[in-house]
């Protein structure tokens, strides 16, 4: 099993100016799994991802890649181990062109897998020479997707794909994303909005409130009990304290 | 015609160090967001230790020297200068830079002008403070072109330098790192988050942009010379070129810097020409530069772009001042007791501490307050100075009356200088102060039809009879003028504890905080600003006068560009935020009592200027709150811990909510 995974919380807690704003995080993903990371706004969501690449230090608990802890790793060293996050503002560069993107990702020279890659967003292949600062919302968040998928990453982190693209194109890009991880073997965590939709295509998915998680089960299982997502993400003390047994089978 | 293109080409060998200067900026600037004002000084030691080598065969270090027995040809020598250059540059981004690269832009600024300072210092304690000749790399010479005898040593200087600004385009375009940096320029975090280093970039972009400024100075000092102040100051003409390039493009960079230098030659030739008016013979080619960049900033009116980096941190705190009875007092005893026990020199460095603490002052009221980075404070008490000396000495106005006329052209001419700081904010308002600042002291204070050469006599003060001047036969510090000082000094604090204590010292910060945020909450915004402005150059114009009637009489020396940083040195060393600050500034400053102390008891002052700047430094990126920031906190940390008896731990990281009980586990 440890084999399997990829990329594994234990007991992550982190936060800022000392306080926690996630606390006792524990999650993993493995080859071609999708993990849901789910919950309400200030819920630790992006600190969470920000923690797993060291933007944030960990106040306790550690980030393993492949049972190897990062430790006081700095997130360009953790970019390079092969785990890799897509901000929610889509960090890419307005400035430079889509070609330059595209040869800051791939470290080597590797036309084969640019292919590949441009294959799966076709729209790309049109913009080489495009800036990306004049490319629409969807176009962005493509290319914000395909540099990442160049650097051929074993965990790609997506934080809030959808924010300010139309739900039309959400939902051609997370299926997109979906066969993409299992066709190479990435491990994906996605922090997502649209509960509904993210669900639709993880694997597992765990909601946090207020810095801890709340629920967490199969995707599946969580689609079908709607209304214990919808307690866990209304209100985490009520749930807490009226369902005695808020075990969901899994 | 002829004499006007020749002029012009001899004005490319100032040209080909603007473009070298000029390129290292954009890079630097784009590869770390700071715009380092020590570049012209850094590039100044690599062409000091290639003519030291040339001269005698001594290799110059910081400290300590190293004799190579005899004179090494020009290309070691050179070799020697670039390495040297490679080094800095890796010193610069390691040491001073990379400590303060999430610091707030004041700190960044702050962090440069004290690089600046500190190798200025160097240099004239190392190599002295006179000009010296420098062997010539190229060949001297002249092309002829149709007929016009041209010198072809500037011509090559500025092809050398634009074939180099050409591979640095070449680095910034085709290259990983170059893209990289590009990209790192505008969105940080996201470069880092593809596996690349900021940090290492920049230290790449640090020794580029070293190596290219020592290659021109070293090239470019073969015309003229080498001497610590003018080779230092070239970075302003080369900021003006950065603005016109927008910060960003390196053709531009080499274009206006090639323009600029023959427009500033041709100046040069035009000054002389009988038709020209002789009130503007001096300095005018500084005016240049500032043209350029006020021209930029307001006619072409389009927003510069800064750059978006990882994470930024606050500037340091404000406690808002009270003014209590018993600190008052115990600090006016103290006050008038230093003055009344001593005399001579240390009677005049407290008194001289005093005036230093006015002008710490009102980089307080600008800077810690209202967050604007003004590097004109010196010129604004120098323009109260010599009009200091006009009123007294050709209209004979009276004393209290003369001296408060004279703030008043200070705080207009603050009022001037805000102007552009409707617009701009940040580093680039401290480009355009600089800027104004050299434009100043070259055109007014160097100028021999405003302010003659033989002296700017001061009428000393007299107030209901009594006599207030500084000497009298031998006493050279008088009691009763430093009482005055202290006076004054006094009264100005206790205006500023009222204005900051109340709503304009609230609109000060909330403009400090965040100006959109300041104006939707009602504050106007620009009138906050002009009025910060003026209070800041009045401060500093009473200080101008004081300077002026401690001396007696003025010269263009009194209040060079320089002088004006080392002010803000002390000024941010002290603590930026707080009249403490202030006093402690004051104490610390240039000419004061701690300077006069070190020069009569250990006789280092001639090391004055290099402790300040590497005070500075280290003031900037271990303790940004200043030495009375970080005093206050500690007071109160004693007093936390006295009112709690002792037991008090700091609150532990707590889990503030209460613990829910454990969900459910896949």
């Amino acid at each position: 099993m440890p084999d399997d995974v990829l990329l594994e919380t234990r007991d992550l807690a982190a936060g800022y100016n000392g306080v926690p704003a996630v606390r006792g995080l524990t999650l993993s993903v493995g080859p071609g799994e999708v993990v849901a990371l789910l919950g309400p706004n200030g819920a630790g969501k992006t600190t969470s991802l920000l923690a797993m690449v060291g933007l944030v230090a960990p106040l306790a608990g550690e980030v393993r890649v492949r049972g190897e802890p990062l430790g006081r790793r700095k997130p360009h060293q953790i970019a390079r181990v092969g785990v890799l996050l897509v901000p929610d503002d889509r960090g890419i560069f307005f400035g430079l062109t889509v070609r330059e993107h595209l040869r800051l990702a791939g470290r080597k020279n590797d036309p084969s897998r640019e292919a590949q890659v441009l294959d799966s967003f076709p729209v790309l292949r049109g913009l080489d020479g495009r800036k990306a600062g004049l490319m629409s919302g969807g176009e962005q968040q493509m290319l914000a997707i395909a540099k990442a998928l160049l650097a051929r990453p074993k965990v790609l982190i997506i934080d809030e794909m959808s924010l300010g693209l139309a739900p039309k194109i959400v939902q051609e890009m997370l299926p997109a994303i979906r066969d993409l991880a299992r066709a190479d073997g990435i491990g994906v965590v996605l922090v997502e909005q649209h509960i509904e939709l993210a669900l639709s295509i993880a694997d597992r998915g765990v909601i946090l409130n207020h810095g801890r998680v709340v629920l967490r089960g199969a995707a599946s299982d969580l689609l079908r009990d709607r209304h214990l997502v919808e307690a866990a993400y209304f209100g985490a003390e009520e749930f807490a304290s009226e369902n005695d047994d808020k075990t969901l089978a899994v | 015609m002829q004499t006007y293109l020749q002029f012009a080409v001899l004005g490319l060998g100032l040209g080909a160090i603007y473009i070298g200067l000029g390129t290292g900026l954009l890079l630097v600037h784009r590869a770390t967001g700071i715009i380092n004002f020590a570049q012209g000084a850094m590039a100044m030691w690599g062409a000091y230790v290639f003519a030291q080598l040339r001269l005698d065969g001594t290799l110059m270090l910081p400290i300590g020297s190293i004799d190579l027995g005899r004179r090494p040809t020009v290309a070691v020598a050179a070799l020697i200068g670039l390495v040297t250059a490679v080094l800095l540059g890796l010193v610069a981004h390691y040491l001073v830079f990379r400590p303060v690269r999430n610091a707030p832009v004041l700190a960044q600024v702050v962090v440069s002008v004290a690089l600046m300072i500190t190798i200025q210092a160097l240099v004239v304690l190392r190599f002295g403070p006179n000009n010296i000749k420098v062997d010539s790399i190229l060949p001297e010479g002249s092309w002829s072109l149709a007929g016009i005898e041209l010198s072809s040593r500037e011509i090559l200087m500025t092809l050398i330098m634009a074939a180099l600004s050409a591979v640095v385009w070449a680095y910034m375009r085709f290259t990983r790192a170059g893209v990289a940096t590009r990209a790192a320029s505008e969105n940080e975090r996201a470069a880092v988050l593809m596996g690349f280093s900021p940090d290492r970039l920049a230290a790449v972009a640090q020794v580029i942009a070293s190596v290219l400024g020592t290659v021109a100075v070293t090239l470019g000092s073969a015309l003229t010379g080498l001497n610590p102040e003018n080779y230092t100051l070239l970075v302003v003409p080369a900021l003006a070129v950065l603005l016109v390039a927008r910060m960003e493009s390196i053709g531009i960079v080499v274009v206006a810097a090639i323009v600029l230098g023959a427009f500033q030659s041709i100046i040069g030739l035009l000054v002389t020409k009988p038709w020209w008016p002789v009130w503007a013979q001096s300095g005018f080619d500084q005016i240049i530069p500032f043209a350029v960049v006020m021209v930029i900033l307001f006619v072409l009116g389009r927003r510069l772009p800064s750059r978006g980096s990882l994470q930024t941190v606050r500037l340091p705190d404000v406690v808002i001042p009270r003014l209590r009875l018993v600190p008052a007092v115990v600090l006016a005893v103290v006050g008038v007791a230093a003055l009344a026990l001593t005399s001579g020199s240390y009677r005049f460095g407290i008194t001289t501490s005093i005036i230093v603490m006015l002008l710490a002052l009102s980089y307080v009221v600008l800077t810690g307050y209202l967050g604007q980075i003004s590097l004109a404070q010196g010129a604004f008490a120098g323009a109260a100075g010599f009009t200091l000396s006009k009123v007294t000495s050709n209209l004979g106005v009276p004393f209290p009356l003369s001296v408060i006329l004279c703030g008043l052209v200070a705080s207009a001419l603050g009022m001037l200088v805000a102007l552009p700081a409707f617009r701009i904010r940040g580093a680039q308002l401290a480009i355009v102060t600089i800027a104004a600042a050299l434009a100043i002291e070259r055109f007014v204070f160097n100028n021999y039809s405003l302010t003659p050469p033989e002296g700017n006599p001061i009428a000393a003060a007299t107030l209901f009879g009594i006599n207030l001047s500084v000497r009298e036969g031998r006493d050279l510090s008088r009691l009763s003028f430093s009482l005055m000082v202290l006076v004054i000094a006094a009264l100005l604090v206790w205006m500023f504890i009222r204005l900051a204590s109340g709503d304009t010292g609230r609109a000060f910060l909330a403009v400090r905080a965040n100006e959109r945020a300041a104006a939707s909450s009602g504050i106007n915004v620009r009138m906050t600003k002009l009025i910060g402005f003026g209070i800041s150059a009045f401060i500093a114009g009473i200080a101008g006068c004081l300077i002026g009637l401690s001396r007696g009489q003025l010269s263009a020396e009194s209040f060079t560009v320089f002088a004006g940083l080392q002010v803000l040195a002390v000024a941010y060393l002290g603590g930026i935020t707080s009249v403490g600050g202030a006093m402690v500034a004051g104490v610390l400053g240039p000419l004061g009592i701690v300077y006069v102390l070190l020069r009569g008891v250990f006789d280092l002052g001639a090391y004055y200027p290099l402790i300040s700047g590497l005070g500075l430094i280290l003031t900037a990126i271990l303790n940004p709150v200043g030495v009375a920031g970080a005093t206050r906190e500690q007071v109160a940390w004693v007093r936390r811990r006295l009112s709690r008896g002792g037991t008090a731990e700091p609150p532990p990281v707590a889990d503030a909510t209460p613990k829910p009980k454990e969900p459910s586990h896949v």
